[in-house]
């Protein structure tokens, strides 16, 4: 009988690797093998036509010692920080007023879900269209009504602005994802720990500060560290916004996919930008998702 | 008295918040809408509502038009007609000096290549999934454990970082020289792209099917696999939708990929580098391009319309791709 059982059992587990097999080689092939492949390429000049030579660390030398990939570091770090914070902030708000009851509260619910739904694509054209100087409402708000500024500027084109215009964008776009995750951990908070604070005679901002942010502290931890990792990698939602914000991954795909497409250069900032991150990704494994 | 004003006061701050971030969440809709409905004369014109309604870039972009009529040049048939040595080959090529219709937007054809592209990746990595995500959340054996996380893990490795290798090692395969190399490539890409979140999110909703319900099935001589088809599936039914959804819409979306891999096959554009083309060409004009950014999202944007009720309660906490 026992015996039995254990072939049954190991029957079992034989089908339960077939089933996970496609998974994991597509994932190993794919994911796995091309971190290590890019290690690898850092170490190489990679020609145009495929050919590469070994040069050691030089791709990472050049790369340390080109300012403008500091510089590039610097705006990664603010961009980042920047976005990560707003985007919580905006997300926590939105997900408490969402709780409470309101007429056509459905609607306005699929409608807040726009921004994060629509592709990148298809939005960054309008907010273009929003600055531009010749054409868009935010010149003729601040010239023709307000009088703040003399003239009419090109607000996107200057890295200065460009770089907050980027990260009120990037806010924009992901701040109806925040607020998902925290409503529906919101929802689950046991509505009795309100009411027994009402009898205490705890006000609305006590009760925030006492009862909801404690009971979200779990899922804000883990949102701001997914975001801020999310964003650390973020290409689309820049570049196609505008080409003078060169975080990382903009100053990457330069480099390697335009003028003399270094490859080599490339794998190096990877490797660089891999490695910045793996410390965070690491504190969210051990601490989120508890290793 | 004091005490209704002050919620007089507190309800009407309310409405202004909600109004304020649904104004927010929208404007940049609504303001596509309208540019795309204005002439050109208008667009300096704040009001977002057009002076005047001017339907032709939705005509243009759908081809409603009238057909633009191909003039070959008289010389040029009669050089056809009267060489007869020309190949076929070459005949055509002269004739599509005279067709070329690259100052047109064939939305169409965008939309069918993004739709092709979408649907094979999201339809694969969702079988994949399925199976893959019962077998991490259900059985066990050695290294399931190790799969569960690696999977997390993975799922932090951001696009930009897989770009140089994955374009490198399909180049040295020979994948990018020709189309249908080139097409499989991304395909699996997509797949790959999706891959974590769908084994993540499915995992999540099996494990919440109560184990007697398969215990049940197991008595009633069901096998592994007839129970996944026959219990499990449909009992996962909003799930698997909104996992569907989500890998439709990061394929439907993506443009990082389809830049590098799709730069030199026109024909297989998608519509995201497509409508990157033609904003940085010289057709580049505002209607055209607020109409075809509308037309873009419609799709994903029904879509999540559709799944929506699905979304909120559902146990997607942190594995939730972008």
């Amino acid at each position: 009988m026992a015996v039995r059982k254990l072939t049954l059992q190991e029957k079992d587990s034989r089908l339960g690797i077939k089933l996970v097999l496609p998974s994991v080689i597509i994932i190993a092939l794919l994911i796995i093998y091309p971190i290590f492949y890019n290690i690898y390429l850092s170490f190489f000049d990679v020609k145009m036509n495929g050919d590469a030579f070994f040069i050691g660390l030089k791709n990472y030398a050049n790369v340390l010692t080109d300012s403008t990939f500091w510089s590039s570091v610097g705006i990664t770090f603010f961009f980042v920080i920047s976005t990560t914070f707003l985007t919580t902030v905006m997300g926590l708000v939105v997900a408490l007023v969402m709780n409470k009851k309101f007429p056509l509260r459905g609607l306005v619910r699929s409608l807040v879900l726009l921004p994060y739904v629509a592709p990148v694509i298809s939005t960054v054209y309008s907010w273009q269209f929003f600055f531009d100087p010749v054409n868009g409402i935010f010149m003729h708000v601040l010239v023709d009504v307000l009088h703040i500024s003399q003239s009419r500027f090109n607000l996107i084109s200057d890295p200065k602005y460009a770089l907050w215009v980027a990260v009120v964008f990037s806010m924009w776009k992901a701040f109806p994802f925040t607020y998902l995750m925290i409503l529906s951990r919101l929802q689950t908070i046991d509505t009795t720990l309100y009411e027994a604070a009402e009898i205490d005679g705890a006000g609305a901002i006590r009760k925030f500060w006492s009862i909801t942010l404690p009971e979200l502290f779990f899922v804000l931890g883990s949102i701001v560290l997914l975001r801020f990792i999310w964003n650390f990698n973020k290409f689309e939602e820049v570049y196609l916004l505008t080409d003078n914000v060169k975080v990382l991954s903009v100053y990457t795909y330069f480099k390697a996919f335009t003028g003399s497409l270094d490859l080599g250069q490339g794998s190096a900032l990877v490797v660089i930008q891999f490695s910045l991150l793996v410390g965070l990704i690491l504190i969210y494994v051990k601490k989120v998702l508890k290793w | 008295m004091v005490n209704n004003n002050h919620r007089v006061i507190k309800k009407i701050g309310f409405t202004i918040l909600v109004l304020l971030i649904v104004l927010f969440s929208i404007f940049p809709f609504i303001q596509m809408l309208s540019t795309s409905l204005k002439f050109s004369w208008d667009w300096g014109n704040p009001s977002l509502v057009p002076t005047e309604i001017n339907t032709t870039a939705y005509s243009e972009i759908l081809g409603l038009g009238e057909e633009v009529e191909i003039e070959i040049p008289a010389s040029v048939q009669k050089l056809l007609d009267n060489t007869p040595n020309l190949t076929d080959e070459q005949k055509n090529a002269i004739l599509a000096k005279y067709t070329d219709t690259s100052d047109v937007f064939p939305f169409f054809d965008y939309f069918k290549n993004s739709l092709q592209f979408s649907l094979t990746a999201s339809l694969c990595s969702l079988l994949i999934a399925i199976f893959g995500a019962y077998s991490i959340a259900r059985m066990k054996y050695r290294g399931q454990k190790i799969i569960q996380r690696g999977v997390l893990f993975v799922y932090m490795v951001g696009g930009i970082l897989l770009l140089i290798p994955l374009f490198k090692i399909s180049t040295t395969l020979g994948l990018t020289s020709s189309e249908g190399g080139t097409t499989f490539a991304l395909v699996i890409i997509y797949i790959v792209q999706t891959l974590p979140v769908c084994l993540y999110m499915l995992g999540n909703s099996f494990r919440s099917i109560p184990f007697s319900i398969e215990e049940a099935a197991f008595i009633e001589g069901y096998s592994r696999f007839q129970t996944i088809v026959r219990i499990i599936i449909p009992l996962s039914f909003s799930a698997i939708a909104t996992v569907w959804v989500y890998s439709f819409m990061i394929a439907w979306n993506e443009y990082l990929f389809a830049s590098v891999f799709l730069k030199s096959y026109t024909n297989m554009y998608t519509l995201p580098i497509a409508l990157k083309a033609l904003f940085v060409s010289k057709n580049a004009i505002w209607d055209r391009v607020s109409a075809a950014s509308l037309l873009t999202a419609v799709p994903v944007v029904i879509l999540f319309m559709l799944i929506q009720k699905f979304l909120a309660g559902n146990k997607t906490e942190g594995g939730v791709k972008e």
